[in-house]
């Protein structure tokens, strides 16, 4: 099986942080592509659209973008394909997909008022927990 | 006492062969027999490492030249003359075991624990109860005083239950620790041991008498420190026991401390029995917030609960001792706790809500109603921290309306002296006369009342009571009820003036009960001619005192909680409740929105229409004034409740709620803000006393009523929110208060 080679064989390091970059590019377009295959396979049609997938595989990505060492940027794309096979390989249930990449790490509870854009880090401290 | 001291002492090898055989003989020889022989074989030894004394223990030389010097295991030590054996020991840093002896109690002698050797003596002595004599060499790790503490011990163990395991003292048992060191392997007595009933003390003290050795240590406490004359020694022999006589309650305030001393088993708490094993708990240096003093403690937990409240030792507050409502008062932290916030709904019942919209509705509602209708109030268990927040928040909204609870309404905040104990607590051992104005110290201030009564056995003060008819543990004068014989005494009509003047230092304890008198500035005014006639306050003795009631009060005062108007609660369209439950609230009008923040569902809960929780004394870290002027610190032991929150947070929050953000995030801020206005509560741990004495005052023209005064506090175990939902304090209150 293709993923199961791709999976087998790990790349060397990157010499420069172009050649990281270059392969983030790769990866990322290689997630892009297995999309239509994902939400066929979890029957995400339903709740998610494939450009919302889109971007939250940008997202993730760009999570590390202050990222400049080629050795860690090598790491975390390693750990990306990764999971990008074991999403491929349906290692996961729809409601892994679900939870992580559709509803988000914030949960599906907003607690989020509008009001609350301006509010000081105290506040939104004294929100959660008595302990900060 | 330690343990590792006393079994490295036991463990040290010894020079006789005749202790190195397998089976353990008892044997006599010569040098046990004489104590020169043991004496004359140790060579005088030059440089010995310098020792500590026990527990950091310092001596206070009253008189330089009284000073003697005593060789403790030839170490030489100086001691001022009056001191015991066992003391001289102490300052040269050996800890003699010991079971009767107790530094704050009368000497008894009688449990031969602490027998040492004493050259040129033919036996050994008690070392607690033998004064030290120039040039005295003490010996006291020689075999013969060791010896002598075995046999000690094995009678002692004679008739001592092997129920350790299922008693509470366990590990924390002083027989137990000494057994280690001086307890025989095994035993050789083939009686049966002695059984003894139990007796009932009432709800707060567990006896199981079997285990008692009669040690007389809580006798001698019953008699000396509480003041009552219940418990005594029945009996002779080995028929001696530990009673009351006749089967009575110990009703005494103080009957909690009979645990801490109770060397054994014999004695334990009944709220904390069989509900944990002392090396579980976590022990948190706290404060006691009950009432005024501010009673050093620590506070034991185990995870989330608080198990149990011992003393800490602070000789300037409340020595070792706490009060029964201290002590045991730590159920109501588990009760009737507010844990969400809630509004309550059309149909009068509350409803949980989050905290984002409680805060909401509470800064919705302070800003439709105009800002002189705007009241805060303090509740008497506040730290200083929030009600610093309180007030700037108050300010903030154009409101000055705030004040603590029990410090009335007209309370002046200018003279610290007006509102402080300025002879403080360890002064008030110096007195030789005191007239109590309208205050019942031992339900007011138990540890106050336990100085006095100290001073009164010590040095036979006379003491003068103003007030209704209660009780007192000391001799007593009882001068009347109300203003007018105070009166009498300003004015020089009363016996007792002249006893004043001839004091030589004179204090005068008025109680923070007349706070909420109407002619409370002509009493202080009378009050302040009997100080001035009796030479009371001079350069280097001011005994003229308050004695405050609650925890927060002193705090209040010194951070300006007081009201603009007096009748402000009755105009009143937003309230604004801070732990305070004692308030009157049928004066605030039924179309006022109310607002209570606090951490039992308490009385003024009944009237709130908003509940914010907050955090209890044991949960937070806050700063207390204690009536002497003494800053304070309590520390969180366990966490908060549910959805609570710290106080001080809170109404930062409402602040930023409502747009009127006050400008502090951390405590550090918040502190900082405080030293802006009363920086002695950033002192902590040391006494402030005040710049001014009352003679700035300007002259009272009030005209003083006839009303007698009346008590402060009807139920001694029953004052705040925390100990009205103990289960403990209402079985006290039940079965102890002399109805």
């Amino acid at each position: 099986m293709a993923f199961a080679a791709r999976a087998v064989k790990v790349p060397p390091n990157s010499a420069s942080l172009e050649e990281a970059r270059c392969r983030v590019f790769d990866f990322f377009r290689t997630a892009c592509r297995s999309i239509p295959s994902i939400i066929d396979i979890y029957n995400l049609d339903e709740v998610v659209t494939k450009s919302q997938l889109r971007s939250t595989i940008a997202s993730e990505i760009r999570k590390n973008a202050h990222i400049t060492n080629p050795k860690v940027i090598d790491m975390l794309l390693f750990k990306g394909t990764e999971e990008l096979n074991n999403i491929l390989e349906h290692a996961k249930q729809r409601h892994h997909m679900i939870g992580q990449y559709v509803v988000g790490r914030e949960g599906l509870v907003h607690d989020r008022d509008p009001k609350d854009e301006g509010i000081s880090s105290f506040l939104k401290n004294f929100y959660n927990s008595n302990y900060f | 006492m330690g343990l590792g001291l006393l079994a490295s002492r036991a463990m040290r090898p010894i020079k006789s062969s005749n202790f190195r055989m397998c089976a353990r003989y008892i044997v006599t020889k010569p040098e046990l027999q004489s104590p020169e022989s043991a004496a004359a074989e140790a060579p005088a030894q030059p440089d010995l490492p310098p020792r500590t004394p026990v527990g950091g223990a310092r001596i206070h030389f009253p008189n330089p030249e009284d000073a003697i010097e005593v060789f403790v295991d030839g170490y030489p030590v100086k001691i001022p003359k009056g001191f015991t054996v066992l003391q001289a020991c102490e300052v040269a840093g050996v800890d003699i075991p010991r079971f009767c002896y107790h530094s704050r109690l009368s000497i008894a002698g009688n449990c031969r624990m602490c027998l040492v050797e004493v050259e040129k003596s033919p036996k050994p002595v008690a070392s607690c109860a033998m004064p030290a004599l120039p040039g005295m060499k003490i010996k006291t790790d020689t075999p013969v005083a060791k010896k002598a503490r075995e046999g000690v011990m094995e009678f002692l163990l004679m008739n001592h239950p092997l129920d350790c395991p299922i008693c509470d003292q366990g590990g924390e048992c002083d027989l137990q620790d000494q057994s280690m060191a001086f307890g025989s392997d095994r035993g050789r007595f083939t009686e049966m041991k002695r059984s003894v009933v139990d007796k009932n003390l009432g709800p707060l003290v567990k006896t199981v008498m079997t285990r008692c050795i009669q040690c007389t240590r809580c006798v001698r406490f019953a008699t000396e420190v509480a003041g009552v004359q219940d418990l005594g020694m029945l009996g002779r022999g080995s028929g001696e026991e530990i009673g009351t006589y006749v089967e009575k309650l110990m009703t005494s305030e103080l009957s909690g401390n009979v645990i801490d001393i109770c060397p054994v088993g014999a004695l334990t708490s009944k709220p904390f029995a069989f509900k944990a094993r002392n090396w579980e708990l976590k022990g948190t240096e706290s404060i006691d917030v009950t009432d005024a003093v501010g009673s050093n403690i620590r506070i034991d937990s185990r995870g989330p609960e608080v198990l149990r409240i011992t003393p800490r030792l602070n000789e300037d507050i409340n020595e070792e001792w706490i009060s029964d409502k201290t002590r045991f008062c730590y159920d109501g932290l588990k009760r009737q706790r507010l844990n969400d916030p809630m509004i309550r709904g059309a149909d009068g019942r509350f409803k949980a809500m989050s905290w984002r919209d409680a805060l909401a509705v509470v800064a919705e509602v302070a800003h439709q109603v105009k800002p002189e209708e705007i009241v805060g109030i303090a509740g008497k268990l506040s730290d200083a921290e929030s009600m610093m927040a309180l007030k700037d928040f108050l300010n903030k909204m154009g409101s000055n309306n705030v004040w603590c609870e029990g410090n009335g309404m007209q309370t002046s905040a200018d003279l610290r002296s007006g509102y402080i104990m300025n002879t403080s607590i360890s002064g008030l051992e110096k007195a030789d006369l005191f007239l109590l104005v309208g205050t019942q110290p031992r339900v007011e201030a138990t540890m106050v009342n336990a100085r006095i009564r100290k001073t009164v056995r010590a040095t036979n003060a006379k003491v003068g009571y103003i007030g209704p008819e209660t009780d007192f543990n000391y001799d007593h004068q009882h001068l009347g009820t109300g203003p007018n014989t105070l009166v009498e005494i300003a004015e020089g009509r009363h016996a007792f003036s002249s006893a004043i003047s001839n004091a030589k230092n004179p204090v005068i304890i008025v109680g923070a009960g007349l706070f909420e008198r109407d002619d409370k500035d002509a009493i202080f005014s009378a009050v302040e001619t009997i100080a001035k006639n009796g030479n009371v306050i001079r350069p280097d003795w001011n005994g003229l005192n308050v004695l405050l009631l609650n925890a927060a009060q002193a705090a209040a005062l010194d951070l300006g909680l007081v009201p603009e108007s007096s009748n402000c609660l009755e105009s009143a369209k937003f309230v604004y409740l801070m732990g305070a439950d004692d308030v009157n609230l049928d004066k605030v009008p039924n179309d006022a929105f109310v607002v209570y923040q606090g951490h039992h569902g308490d009385s003024g809960v009944y009237r709130a229409n908003v509940i914010l929780p907050a955090a209890a004394f044991s949960e937070k870290e806050g700063t207390y004034e204690n009536t002497e002027g003494c800053s304070q610190q309590t520390l969180p032991a366990v966490p908060t409740v549910g959805d609570a929150r710290d106080d001080w947070k809170i109404i930062r929050a409402l602040s930023e709620v409502a747009g009127m953000r006050l400008p502090y995030d951390t405590v550090g801020a918040i502190r900082s803000r405080i030293r802006m206005v009363a920086p002695n509560l950033l002192h902590m741990d040391e006494r402030e006393p005040a710049t001014f004495g009352p003679s700035l005052k300007p002259k009272c023209t009030q005209k003083m009523s006839s009303t007698p005064f009346s008590s402060a506090i009807e139920n001694f175990y029953m004052t705040d929110a925390i100990t009205r939902a103990s289960k403990i304090m209402a079985q006290c209150s039940a079965m102890l208060l002399k109805k």
